[in-house]
């Protein structure tokens, strides 16, 4: 791909089947954990005090050099730092292969069901897929720079959304005085973040996530990169999604850091575009620019596909693959979205949605639906409904399972992530205490070890520090 | 003593290999027609109550 580190951390629902208290997810998800780093042995436990609402335990680095953790009551993946969109995938669905097989291993997968997805639907809760790509400190982090990769984000929805049924309430403020406002009338969007962005660009998350999360938390030489964390998109789990949503957007922030992104591109407003796309079920996805004039999402799509191929077109097979598929793509939701099922999840979903529909007679308001949304995520092999599409030859991959099987033990081999792995797989071994973070790592009785270059395995230098 | 880095050589496969070889990548999906009676008969299994007790904490 580019020159380009890229990783995504994903939050994981979880449906618990018998055991309707509130905190019962929070409980399956520290069960989980533990059983991962205590009974698995598939990484290391934190041993130190991470920040304050991450004590001793909470979670801890793993074999491939990603990290296993509770974050606000739910159970969360980080994939190891990648710069390939084949790594990239192989390990976001190894960190789905670890969760899942915990949860069978641990005699828990009667008690619930793993679901990847972003939203529950009776208390509008959110939780995220976060994506994270390098770049380096130059990149123009301004408003300038940043407009330029705005409408982008708008509209990669169009084929990175994973779909819902209905839509979220989420008040205008912090705090709703008086009775709240109806809840929008939506039988399906395209999107499950979209409802739950109200900002164009913000440093925190919670209660006011933005378009683009402008915390400066590079997790490496601050002086020579900066990290783009990105909290609008959905979880995929349709493979090409993946590869496409993370392949695209290193892209454009190429152009943009070239200086060759495409012009006068700007939306007039960018949140409610986000929310106007994602809701429009005639999919003309119409948007109204800064400049009074409109355009579709698909032809603002196109413009960025194309810069990039003039820009990038030959690099590498990668880069050719994300070209190619980016405008397949585009044309083939010009027409009959069903030509997307297996590739989009939002199309996948909307085809067995609308299969069932057809079958049973049911309405969108009917209970069953939101069920059915719900079990398109359920990691569940036998039970998930994007994994009955693969049954069925529906589901092109992007990896395969043997690639998926080796991630989930093995670092990437071309990133600071490998370093990292090597270090957890020899402490494994030994009774020594440690402190192990993205940059670097602390073994008592030794200098600490940093690792501020992501793009470095750090292979030789880790091996003279453990002196092994 | 061989370098870290040397000692383990399997990695995930490139999916972008080229056709012939033996992985073949990303394909375009068969829009023809699918089996739904299979689809439909595990999508029937599904409780369609469980939505209403997937109550999840606001994450980030």
């Amino acid at each position: 791909m580019l020159d380009r580190i890229v990783g995504i951390e994903t939050e994981y629902g979880l449906l618990v089947h018998h055991d309707t208290s509130l905190r019962a997810p929070e409980r399956i998800a520290h069960r989980l954990r533990d059983h991962i780093f205590h009974e698995q042995r598939l990484g290391l436990i934190d041993l130190h005090h991470r920040d304050y609402d991450e004590p001793v335990g909470n979670g801890g680095f793993l074999l491939n050099a990603g990290r296993a953790y509770v974050d606000m009551g739910h159970l969360e993946y980080a994939s190891p730092e990648c710069s390939t969109l084949a790594d990239l995938v192989a390990y976001d669905r190894a960190g789905d292969v670890i969760v899942q097989r915990a949860l069978e291993d641990a005699g828990l997968a009667e008690e619930a069901s793993i679901i990847k997805n972003n939203v529950d639907y009776e208390t509008d809760a959110t939780f995220g897929s976060h994506e994270n790509y390098l770049v380096r400190r130059s990149f123009p982090f301004d408003r300038e720079g940043l407009d330029r990769l705005v409408p982008f984000l708008v509209t990669r929805q169009v084929f990175a959304g994973a779909g819902r049924v209905g839509a979220a309430h989420v008040p205008s403020g912090l705090v709703t005085i008086g009775e709240p406002s109806a809840r929008p009338q939506v039988s399906f969007q395209i999107s499950q973040r979209a409802d739950h962005i109200v900002n164009e660009f913000f440093q925190w998350i919670q209660a006011n996530r933005a378009i683009i999360n402008t915390r400066d938390e590079p997790l490496a030489d601050p002086e020579r990169f900066r990290r783009i964390h990105l909290l609008l998109g959905d979880s995929n789990l349709c493979e090409v999604a993946t590869a496409l949503k993370i392949g695209t957007t290193s892209l454009v922030l190429q152009l943009i850091e070239d200086g060759a992104s495409p012009k006068g591109m700007a939306l007039l407003d960018p949140v409610g575009a986000l929310r106007a796309v994602s809701r429009d079920s005639t999919r003309q996805w119409l948007i109204e620019l800064a400049d009074g004039t409109a355009a579709s999402a698909l032809d603002i799509q196109m413009e960025y596909a194309r810069a990039a191929r003039a820009a990038y077109a030959g690099r590498n097979d990668e880069i050719d693959w994300v070209l190619d598929e980016w405008e397949r793509v585009i044309e083939d939701l010009r027409g009959d979205y069903r030509r997307l099922v297996g590739r989009v999840d939002w199309a996948s979903k909307l085809w067995l949605l609308e299969t069932f529909r057809e079958a049973e007679g049911c309405g969108w308001d009917d209970p069953w639906m939101k069920s059915l949304d719900l079990e398109y995520h359920n990691l569940n092999l036998s039970k998930g409904l994007y994994f009955a599409l693969g049954e069925e030859g529906r589901v092109p991959r992007f990896t395969t399972d043997g690639a998926v099987d080796l991630a989930v033990e093995n670092p990437p081999r071309n990133t600071r992530a490998f370093g990292r792995g090597e270090a957890i797989r020899h402490l494994m071994k030994s009774q020594t205490p440690y402190v192990i973070t993205w940059s670097g790592l602390l073994i008592e009785g030794r200098p600490p070890f940093r690792m501020p270059d992501p793009f470095t395995t750090y292979a030789q230098a880790i091996n003279a520090h453990l002196g092994t | 003593m061989s370098p870290i880095g040397v000692e383990r050589r399997e990695r995930p496969v490139d999916p972008l290999q080229k056709p012939g070889e033996e992985e073949a990548g990303p394909k375009r999906p068969d829009v023809g027609a699918p089996d739904k009676e299979n689809l439909l008969k595990r999508m029937r299994k599904v409780d369609p109550k469980q939505a209403e007790r997937y109550r999840q904490r606001t994450g980030e």
